[in-house]
């Protein structure tokens, strides 16, 4: 692909690379005030778009329907205004039954949904035996079962970790640092690529690398 | 070597990170199983199947999500599968817009509203994602340009979790979660994810609930590779090379140091 | 009335009621239950919505305030911040595909985020150098098996040695599965111990607390 020539698309390039390196002066050099515009600049453009998106949003699902003739639609949107109350202390326990709305049906919700997801499930995945299993399916399936069982008597809080809890509870702590160890090598992939998308769109705006 | 200025570490990666993009160095990127499991899958869809792709990453995320989305969606546009996009970031649109730009076949050879549909943005979190799972049509009144469902003939066929084909996550967070608990456990909708590396760790131990995984760039250098068309995961791998190497290097030396500064003492 | 409105029971009843009918309607097939369920989560996705405007409402506050002072070195930036976001919006709640609004958001709101979100790889970088030293078993194990899966996840570990991206895979596959697991496993036990005692009116947090 070419070096961009329409003024749109060239002005809009070079503008978000220079504030890139704007943001990176930070890191590289010391906090300024061009970090500073960066970044409350950031601020006010997510700030805008989160309103904008909301608009639309509640446009779509809630004044609709409304315009279509179902009230109904007024309650919630009545106690979502209920919410701007929380910023203002004379007037902040209005606030209150939105926000005990929003975190009956989030708590209810989240409680139905881990039960069977993230417990039974997860007890039933660490007991199920390989199917047609090689002598490398048996070592796995025991290693993880004995992960899983040493790593939860370390969450016991209730008896000292002495004893006949000693040795499990020691073992659960190294399985715990492998299971961090492999989220820290994760974490590096994920910092890196964002990195290098940065470094890739610097290098082609400033034509060291080609356009693509 | 402990006292080393950061900026001069800072510097480091940086010089790092550009050297492979000026001189490539091409190595192939092999095929791992979770990455195989959701090409089977989407391979296995056809034009009477649906596909959601929910969008719960936003555009901070591009780098790492980006190659893997645009290749995930070449696939299902080269299957014809039918499309249903939502998301829960409110700067989604941003990243259609990419897609859309990336895989002009959406426009070309799809129809808005039979072929594909882009629904918008909804708050919530969990909430939503679990109503969504019962009852599409209450939560959604039109998409995101405003035309109410009725008008939308693919969103029609659309009820609940249960005329899904495939959930295809793009996950920055917990949504893979959420998605596991109310459409797949809920509902049984097969569910797989294109997330951040991260992710990774968060969500291997469901093999009976996850149909398979993209691994942030590296998942999306791999996709490409499969679908045979290569794109900006591919190019960005070489300087993930040269960034963990520097990274394996940097650790290795710290702890040479650290262990000869013991012995002395 | 407004002194019986403000009676911290009737918030935590309420939280009560709505969320154990999503947990009544999850375990028993009752149509009605499910049909008020349906409608109590839509109205809490609109409820939602509308929070996102409090942040707003949050940071113009703060900003606006260092306006009034004229707080040396942050008064002139406040300005700049509320300014942009009030142009930004009304052209966006007009036409989010003006030239303005769609320049704006392609290049300056994508670069921006993406970057700040990057920053932290340098971060982490440092704190690599820095902080990672092999001071017990534990941090031996948690360093290992960090590189194991560096090596897997950069082809560049297939050239060093095939052996690595087999034992990163082995690793990432099912080494770390059994403490992943129990993460997993502990914190859903957490979940759903603080969830129900928020349902049962035991954590107040949530509202203010004992106001």
């Amino acid at each position: 692909m070419p070096y961009p020539t329409d003024p749109l698309i060239l002005s809009g390039v070079w503008a978000s690379v220079i504030l890139t390196l704007m943001v990176y002066s930070y890191v590289l050099y010391k906090e300024t005030p061009v970090f500073r515009f960066a970044e409350h600049t950031y601020i006010s453009a997510s700030l805008a778009i989160s309103v904008v998106v909301a608009y639309q949003t509640l446009s779509s699902n809630a004044f609709l329907p409304i315009s279509q003739g179902d009230m109904t639609y007024l309650i919630p949107i009545v106690l979502g205004l209920l919410l701007y109350t929380l910023p203002f202390r004379e007037v902040r326990w209005v606030s209150r039954y939105p926000l005990a709305f929003i975190v009956g049906v989030g708590t209810g919700i989240a409680i139905r949904g881990s039960v069977h997801a993230q417990m039974v499930n997860q007890v039933l995945a660490a007991i199920t035996l390989p199917k047609a299993p090689q002598p490398i399916d048996w070592f796995n399936f025991l290693f993880s079962l004995v992960a899983f069982l040493t790593s939860t008597s370390y969450f016991i809080f209730t008896r000292e970790h002495t004893g006949v809890l000693k040795i499990p509870t020691q073992l659960g702590r190294y399985m715990i640092m492998l299971a961090l160890g492999s989220y820290f090598g994760n974490t590096i992939l994920f910092r890196m690529s964002m990195l290098s998308g940065r470094v890739e769109e610097i290098l082609k705006v400033f034509g060291i690398i080609p356009w693509r | 070597m402990a006292e080393v200025d950061r900026r001069v570490l800072y510097w480091v990666m940086f010089i790092a990170l550009a050297i492979p993009f000026i001189n490539p160095l091409g190595l192939p990127v092999p095929i791992t199983e979770m990455t195989k499991a959701v090409y089977d899958k989407v391979e296995s869809l056809g034009p009477k199947n649906i596909a959601l792709f929910s969008i719960a990453g936003g555009v901070s995320a591009w780098p790492e999500i980006a190659p893997s989305m645009v290749a995930v969606m070449r696939h299902l546009v080269k299957r014809e599968v039918k499309i249903v996009v939502w998301g829960f970031f409110t700067d989604q649109d941003i990243t259609v817009d990419m897609i859309t730009s990336n895989v002009p076949e959406l426009s070309t050879k799809y129809k808005y509203g039979e072929d594909w549909v882009y629904m918008g943005y909804l708050a919530g979190g969990e909430t939503a994602v679990a109503a969504l799972a019962s009852d599409v049509h209450s939560v959604f009144k039109a998409d995101k340009y405003g035309t109410p469902t009725e008008k939308l003939p693919l969103i029609q066929r659309v009820k609940s979790a249960k005329d899904v084909d495939l959930v295809l996550t793009v996950d920055t967070g917990s949504y893979i979660t959420y998605y596991i608990r109310h459409w797949n456990v809920g509902k049984g909708t097969p569910v797989a994810e294109i997330g951040i590396a991260m992710q990774a760790d968060q969500v291997v131990f469901y093999p009976a609930n996850l149909v398979g995984l993209l691994i942030g760039v590296r998942g999306g250098a791999e996709y490409e590779k499969m679908i045979g068309r290569l794109g900006g995961g591919t190019i960005t791998m070489d300087a993930i090379n040269i960034s963990h190497l520097l990274f394996i290097i940097v650790i290795a030396l710290a702890n040479i140091g650290y262990v000869m500064t013991r012995r002395k003492k | 009335m407004s002194s019986i409105l403000r009676r911290r029971e009737i918030i935590l009843f309420l939280t009560g009621i709505v969320g154990g009918l999503m947990i009544f309607e999850y375990f028993f097939a009752v149509k009605e239950a499910a049909a008020v369920s349906s409608t109590i989560q839509k109205w809490a996705i609109i409820i939602s919505t509308f929070a996102l405007g409090l942040g707003i409402i949050t940071a113009f506050r703060v900003h606006l305030s260092h306006v009034k002072k004229r707080t040396k070195g942050q008064w002139f930036f406040s300005a700049w911040l509320m300014g942009f976001f009030v142009l930004l919006t009304v052209i966006g709640l007009w036409n989010t595909k003006f030239v303005v609004y769609d320049w704006t958001f392609k290049n300056v709101y994508v670069a921006l985020s993406t970057t700040l979100y990057a920053i932290t790889g340098f971060y982490i970088f440092s704190a690599a150098y820095r902080a990672f030293r092999v001071r017990n078993i534990e941090a031996a194990i948690l360093i290992v098996s960090g590189a194991l899966i560096l090596l897997r996840n950069a082809p560049i570990g297939e050239a060093i040695w095939k052996g690595f991206p087999i034992l990163g895979e082995w690793v990432l596959m099912k080494g770390q599965v059994g403490g992943m697991r129990t993460l997993t496993f502990v914190a859903a036990v957490g979940l759903v111990a603080f969830g129900i005692r928020t349902l049962l009116g035991m954590e107040r947090g949530y509202y203010g607390g004992g106001e």
